[in-house]
């Protein structure tokens, strides 16, 4: 056990190791800080929610914290996943441990995880609260409470085990990212819609869901753990003995995975055999030469085969084809004015740019020594995957402008000065992203939910680059509508346009030849 | 005389106070089949990836098919394949896709290119896996694969690091097929490995590399002849011998894991 827990430490130093690491170590500080604050405040929480509920004599609704306690040990590891240090425990398998000790191993691990840690403190601070409010329930309710922990850690296990299954494939790993980037996003878009539902008046749900919802509080293990101590006479044994059942149930489950996980059981990714070898023409794009094209159809590939990228250059459009087209979000976020609709369309694709282009070569890994081999200049690659970028931002912000004139009518000058202002604040937006790079390269793990797509630095430049932008449009608008000049801001944009070209030109040489300058921390820092 | 395609004047690395690579000279000739041998962190991979344009060198020269590498960089790279270290491979494209996107980097029209990705594929028994993602091939496979990314544009000479290290026997024949045939066509290949006997059968010309200096260079019969062993009888010398009379062989047995 203690070879376990050395382990995890080592792991954890020599994370530190890498290039980078020791300065998010500040940060890795703070974070802790922050969850143990966390873990004592709702600790603090689930006390006096205990005391309050037992004293009101409403001590029925304790299952509600029990179910907090449920859902947050099952479901936070996973999560989380990715943020701790990680261990795969079958490697332990290949140590001389006996089965035994193999479980015992694994339970010990399954507490020793921040979620199981937090979930046993707000257990804790239940009893406690039960101790204070009814001193008389002290030892009956400790038995049934000691009783769901135990079934919550190996229901856990068992939880974690499936996950390991699921991610010790590539394509599992990336779909379980994805469901999970889903899961935040459709979480997102119910808090953007909540107060539009709120306002409307839906029909009743029928009676038996909420009969349905009542069985299943009180047969669930968080119901039984509570009625193992409120109820009296048999109605306790029985829900005691239900609780026993479900844990015996889970520890048999966890006993057979584990069986065949210590017997060396290996999981490994099928794919289909295609016999007929086609090998497709390369893609063409107008105006620009062979090599660029093949860059260019690279990165498009790259892009539509990444499920979290698409993700992330959708987002922002759709979050605002949401908001636009609602009317509580047009009122909230354009004070209803149909004519602040494109250029807020333009404000939400511009978003998407830190997270595409302030880290080029973050998802080309170990593939940035190709571009070292091949016969072009870093310049040519840098703008190759410039203009692929501009062209799916200005595609999507044609498509946005088109269902927004289809609906609303703006003026065609307004039209012409939004278009040419996004393509300037685009251009420059890609220049400081070619300069961040190749100064602050990532690697991109498409498997990790904690893999950003851009460094912490990328994320501070990007704002110190975006407000300044916001400040000098928001300072030539009012200049504009002070002055009566409605020329001003069409102007501004075509001088802004032609500065961020030759901004880009500049910016470009810069990095180009800054990266060629630092090929061996660049390609470190990526893994190449 | 031979055409020198290779030459390194006193090609120099460092890594902070490491000396990873000093004083290199290096000479190979055209369709010579250099093997470049040394012990673990001699030099040998610091060494390709200066050859290849992975590495600046910290000092020294390096002129490939006549030209400067420091100057004239994108013309020899037009001209050279390689296969480094870590592959290089861009692993969420498909295997065909890959080599399709390699050949247009070197700037092959997109039909041949296409042609050329097929063949290859066939050649190296990936035409099964064409469609699927690098990241899911086996190590084998990706070796052939950015073998394959290595010849596609026809080069001139080839630089392979550790081309076999971890290759099974089926795919290291195909390698070596590949290999003695763009030899055999007036193609030049320069090799590191640890495998000893496949540099022997397969090299022409060896180099060995300790501590960052060229400590022996030519053909094997010159190596055999430059090296002596004492007590050894007159059969020749092997070269897994004359490595381990160079570098300074191995420690006795009795010193060392007396438990095992």
């Amino acid at each position: 056990m203690v070879l376990l827990l050395w382990l995890r430490w080592r792991l954890f130093l020599n994370s530190m190791r890498r290039r980078g690491r020791t300065a998010e170590l500040g940060f890795q500080v703070l974070g802790v800080l922050f969850g143990v604050g966390f873990m004592m405040t709702t600790s603090l929480g689930f006390f006096a929610a205990t005391i309050g509920l037992v004293r009101i004599a409403r001590a029925d609704l304790l299952d509600l914290l029990l179910w907090a306690i449920f859902l947050v040990w099952q479901l936070a590891p996973i999560l989380f996943e990715g943020y701790s240090p990680g261990l795969s425990f079958r490697e332990i398998a290949r140590y001389p441990v006996s089965f035994r000790l193999y479980i015992f191993l694994s339970l010990v691990y399954g507490l020793s995880d921040p979620a199981a840690i937090t979930a046993l403190l707000w257990l804790l601070s239940v009893w406690l609260g039960i101790v204070v409010a009814r001193p008389e329930w002290a030892f009956i309710a400790a038995l049934p409470l000691l009783l769901f922990a135990a079934f919550n850690l190996l229901l856990n296990r068992i939880v974690i085990g499936l996950f390991e299954r699921f991610q010790s494939t590539r394509k599992g790993r990336e779909r379980m990212v994805f469901v999970m980037f889903m899961l935040i996003i459709l979480i997102n878009l119910v808090q953007l819609n909540a107060s539009n539902w709120a306002q409307k008046r839906g029909p009743r749900l029928p009676p038996w869901v909420g009969q349905t919802i009542t069985k299943v509080r009180e047969f669930s293990p968080p119901g039984a753990a509570l009625r193992g101590f409120r109820d009296h006479g048999f109605p306790e044994v029985y829900a005691f003995s239900g609780l026993t059942l479900y844990a015996a149930l889970a520890f048999l489950l966890l006993r057979r995975q584990l069986r065949s996980l210590h017997q060396g059981e290996i999981y490994a990714e099928a794919y289909q055999v295609h016999h007929e070898l086609k090998v497709r023409k390369g893609w063409t794009f107008p105006l620009v030469d062979e090599v660029t094209a093949a860059i260019m159809e690279k990165e498009l590939r790259y892009i539509r085969q990444s499920a979290r990228m698409m993700l992330q250059i959708i987002y922002p459009p759709v979050i605002f084809l949401l908001v636009a087209f609602n009317g509580v979000g047009r009122k909230n976020l354009f004070a209803g004015r149909s004519q602040a609709l494109l250029p807020g369309a333009a404000v939400f694709i511009l978003l998407s740019i830190p997270n595409l282009s302030y880290n080029i070569f973050g998802m080309d890994k170990e593939g940035f020594g190709r571009w070292l081999l091949a016969p072009l200049s870093l310049r040519k690659v840098l703008l190759a995957k410039n203009l692929t970028h501009g062209g799916i931002l200005c595609s999507i912000y044609a498509l946005m402008a088109m269902a927004v004139i289809a609906t609303t009518h703006v003026p065609p000058a307004l039209v012409l000065t939004v278009t040419v202002a996004f393509l300037a604040i685009l251009i420059i937006q890609l220049s400081a992203g070619n300069l961040i790079s190749v100064y602050w390269p990532r690697r991109i793990e498409l498997t990790q939910m904690s893999s950003k797509l851009s460094s912490n630095a990328a994320g501070l430049v990007a704002m110190l680059v975006f407000f300044p932008l916001a400040a000098l449009v928001g300072a030539v608008v009012l200049a504009a509508w002070y002055w009566r000049l409605p020329w001003l801001p069409l102007l501004s944009g075509a001088v802004a346009l032609v500065a961020g070209v030759k901004l880009h030109s500049f910016l470009l040489d810069r990095a180009a030849s800054y990266a060629w300058e630092h090929i061996e921390e660049i390609t470190g820092n990526l893994g190449a | 005389m031979a055409e020198t395609i290779l030459q390194t004047v006193s090609l120099r690395r460092t890594f902070g106070p490491l000396v990873a690579v000093d004083q290199l000279d290096l000479t190979v000739e055209k369709q010579q089949f250099y093997g470049f041998l040394g012990p673990n962190g001699a030099g040998k991979s610091t060494t390709i990836k200066m050859l290849t344009g992975l590495l600046r060198p910290t000092g020294g020269e390096v002129h490939i098919l006549g030209r400067n590498l420091a100057t004239d960089s994108v013309e020899i790279k037009r001209r050279i394949g390689v296969v480094p270290e870590g592959l290089s491979l861009f692993e969420r494209l498909t295997g065909a896709q890959l080599l399709n996107f390699v050949a247009r980097m070197y700037g092959l029209p997109r039909a041949t290119a296409a042609e050329r990705s097929a063949e290859l594929l066939e050649f190296m028994d990936l035409a099964d896996s064409a469609d699927k993602l690098v990241a899911d091939y086996s190590h084998g496979m990706k070796k052939k694969t950015a073998l394959a990314a290595a010849v596609i544009h026809g080069p001139e000479i080839l630089f392979l690091d550790e081309p076999f290290e971890g290759v099974d026997a089926i795919a290291a024949t195909t390698l070596k097929r590949l290999l003695q045939r763009f030899i055999a066509r007036g193609g030049t290949v320069f090799l590191t490995s640890h495998v000893l006997e496949v540099v022997e059968r397969l090299c022409s010309h060896i180099g060995i590399i300790q501590k960052g200096r060229l400590v022996a260079s030519g053909s094997l019969e010159e190596l055999r002849s430059g090296v002596k062993i004492a007590g050894h009888d007159h059969s020749p010398l092997t070269l897994e011998e004359i490595f381990l009379q160079v570098v300074g062989g191995a420690r006795q047995d009795a010193e060392v894991l007396s438990w095992l």
